[in-house]
């Protein structure tokens, strides 16, 4: 049975118990900080302290690797192409009209470190704060329940549509089905695969829509006509006095880099 | 409090060459606050149809033409949604129901929808994963427990919502029987209460639980009548299909003399999941052509995974596995299918075609066998499923879904065939279909090796291999075995 897309490590810390609001806001305020913030070593002190935050907080190293060697390719992509793009001062090699210089090296290592901020930034948020208070979290800053739900439910579904794939691809190899030859004819083989997927993917949805409505669902409160009863939340947030200081700290930072940047122009 | 009166009820077609047909015919019967009644019925009898009717789902949500008198608490279900909170419906498929990311939180979902004020949901949750043994699983997640702790997870969370009539659609449906009893115990307590308890079943033991029963045979019920008198008839309950008659077991119990040549060799065979979690340690065994293997063991002992190896499904980490004498390496599955026929567990997420017949070919075709349409015709007729050859697969029920998975397993006629779990959720007319083919394949000198829990199969196999954690623990005739 497949499992939810779900980055979340189960730990009790300071990271963990503070308000996803507050997280979500300090997501949006790093990442802009990131962008804004044009020095390399500005950008590697975040990087540092973003992993000190997480290892802090109880996030295993492991974890730490595992977003590491999902942006690899990212970075590797990056670190190859970028400085061809953007070439500026001294050329170091130079092959036709292809032209690698330190500047180029530079703006390339500084995009790098950014989408690594970036991608570390929205870990923090990722992995110390479970489903259910993310959801609750966007319902909160006005997203409708109904919305929340659908998203939290496309969390639960991809990895099971996943799952659907391989159970149909492997039932198919069990009966004789091999996807050989060029790419056309593969696809070509795999279309009764997917077809099989897009028809399973409609039957979960179906149940899911039953499941939905036995367990109350948009039915009245009482009887017909009457609205659903209002829903209410187990375990609301509510911002607490270390929130509000986190939240305050964060605004602060936001205002600290954006006065450096406009008073010092990056 | 529940009442069915001349209910009838007939689902859209398929197409528009398909004849509508009546999944419930006139099904009359009247339930007291605090009574409980049990449906039995074969695989297909319109049990569960009848509960989604009397949960007001069907035909809302499914469309068909509904006729007669449905009423829940007195709110007639067939006009009106009821309110929440009125009916709890336990699904027959339990991970269906099952759609948020912790335990706790599944149960306190429907507390939330019905407006429960949020100091008292803590305590009701609590309540509720006591009463169906789920507090030490509470923040795990609902994907990653057992087919037992599922059920009782969407039994706690419908119960927690305190509907005034409880609705259990095959409660202890495709469970092994360590599922069965955890969630026979949990409907043992609930039968005890005072709620309005409806539950379909095959099965006796559960259908005990309920002082009355009524027998649904092709949609059609049978007056309430006393649980025991009904249990006591088995004939009856043979000739409806939920029971298998026991005269079927010595065609399992011949004996045939296997061949010394090995039909699958596997020598000191690992196997490690991509997230590091060992399966198999050093698994070494030969079973000859012709044998009868049972491969038992408790859940997670490895028992599917060693059966996925015989067809290339999973590769060993370390170690090396023959079929009839050939390394598997460097074969494909789809060319190891010409010599091991797989049977997969749900068989609901294996089904793929437009057709059941296209279903059986598609095997048959693949492997370009000889004579295809007098294979999957035959393989059809033996699993009296020509009647369906036209039918889309994934509107069937779980018994005759099982069936098609075998009928395509049986048009290609392979000399070795790797079961897994071949018999959950089977009732007596499937098992009864199921016997009769493996009794067939066995005289013809097929290899069989079959995973099971089911001890009165394993019993009739010529070997018994025991996994536990990954290695064999006792490997010998059934009796030494299973003692």
């Amino acid at each position: 049975m497949s499992v939810a897309l779900d980055f979340y490590v189960h730990r009790e810390s300071w990271l963990h118990r503070l308000d996803p609001r507050v997280k979500l806001w300090g997501v949006l305020v790093g990442c802009v900080a990131a962008f804004l913030l044009p020095s390399l070593s500005v950008q590697g002190v975040l990087l540092l302290g973003l992993h000190l935050l997480l290892l802090g907080n109880g996030i295993p190293w492991r974890v730490l690797r595992g977003l590491w060697r999902q942006m690899a390719v990212l970075i590797v992509l990056i670190m190859a192409l970028q400085p061809f793009f953007t070439p500026s001062g001294d050329p170091l090699v130079a092959v036709g009209p292809l032209r690698l210089t330190v500047g180029g090296l530079s703006q390339a290592g500084l995009l790098a470190t950014r989408a690594l901020v970036t991608a570390f930034f929205i870990g923090a948020l990722l992995f110390t704060t479970d489903q259910r208070s993310l959801v609750q979290a966007f319902v909160r800053l006005g997203l409708p329940y109904t919305w929340g739900l659908t998203f939290s439910l496309t969390l639960r579904f991809l990895p099971a549509i996943q799952q659907l794939f391989m159970t149909v691809r492997e039932a198919q190899a069990a009966r004789g089905w091999v996807a050989e030859g060029n790419l056309f004819r593969r696809f070509r083989e795999y279309l009764p695969v997917l077809v099989a997927v897009i028809i399973g993917t409609l039957r979960m949805s179906d149940r899911l829509t039953l499941a939905l409505a036995a367990r109350g669902m948009a039915a009245p409160a009482s009887g017909e006509g009457d609205r659903p009863p209002q829903r209410t939340v187990w375990r609301d947030l509510h911002m607490r006095r270390t929130d509000w200081m986190t939240w305050i700290g964060i605004t602060l930072a936001l205002l600290a880099v954006s006065f450096w940047r406009l008073v010092f122009g990056g | 409090m529940l009442v069915a009166e001349h209910l009838h009820f007939a689902y859209p077609p398929p197409g528009p060459d398909f004849p509508q047909t009546e999944a419930l015919r006139d099904v009359t019967f009247h339930l007291e606050t605090g009574e409980a009644l049990a449906v039995m019925g074969a695989s297909g009898s319109g049990k569960s149809t009848l509960c989604h009717v009397l949960a007001g789902l069907t035909p809302r949500y499914t469309g068909g033409r509904v006729s007669g008198v449905a009423r829940v608490a007195g709110y007639d279900v067939l006009a009106t949604v009821p309110p929440t909170g009125t009916v709890g419906l336990l699904f027959q498929d339990a991970a269906t129901q099952l759609f948020n990311p912790t335990v706790e939180d599944e149960v306190a979902w429907g507390l939330e929808a019905l407006g429960t004020p949020p100091p008292h949901i803590g305590a009701q949750v609590e309540e509720a994963l006591a009463r169906f043994g789920l507090l030490d699983v509470r923040t795990r997640s609902p994907w990653a427990l057992s087919g037992g702790q599922q059920k009782r997870l969407a039994l706690a969370a419908v119960w927690a919502m305190r509907p005034r009539v409880l609705l259990l659609d095959e409660p202890l449906g495709g469970l092994d029987p360590q599922g069965r009893a955890e969630v026979l115990a949990a409907l043992e307590t609930l039968s005890q209460s005072s709620i309005t308890l409806l539950l379909t079943t095959f099965r006796p033991q559960a259908a005990a639980l309920a002082p009355t029963t009524l027998v649904l045979a092709d949609g059609a019920a049978t007056s309430p009548t006393p649980t025991a008198e009904v249990l006591r008839d088995e004939a009856r309950l043979v000739e409806t299909g939920i029971l298998y008659p026991p005269k079927l077991w010595p065609a399992m119990e011949a004996h045939i003399v296997p061949s010394t040549t090995p039909a699958i060799a596997m020598q000191d065979v690992h196997f490690a999941y991509t997230d590091g979690h060992a399966a198999l340690h050093g698994v070494s065994l030969e079973i000859p052509q012709g044998q009868f293997v049972a491969i038992i063991g408790p859940n997670g002992a490895g028992k599917s995974t060693l059966l996925r190896h015989f067809n290339g499904l999973l590769r060993p980490t370390r170690g090396t596995v023959y079929i009839h004498g050939k390394d598997v390496a460097g074969r494909t599955t789809g060319e190891l299918a010409r010599e091991v026929g797989f049977l997969f567990q749900r068989p609901e997420q294996q089904l793929f075609a437009a057709t059941v017949y296209e279903e059986v070919a598609f095997g048959v075709r693949a492997l370009r066998l000889a004579d295809a349409a007098g294979r999957v015709e035959r393989a059809l007729a033996r699993f009296a499923l020509t009647a369906f050859a036209q039918t889309p697969p994934s509107i069937l029920s779980y018994g005759v879904q099982r069936a098609v998975t075998l009928a395509a397993l049986a048009a290609l006629d392979t000399p070795i065939l790797a079961l897994d779990e071949p018999a959950v959720g089977l009732d007596g007319r499937e098992w009864a279909r199921l016997l009769a083919w493996l009794a067939e394949r066995r005289a013809a000198g097929v290899t069989l090796v079959i995973v099971t829990h089911e001890m009165e199969l394993a019993a009739r196999a010529d070997r018994v291999v025991a996994l536990a954690d990954g290695r064999v623990v006792a490997d010998g005739a059934p009796a030494e075995v299973l003692g």
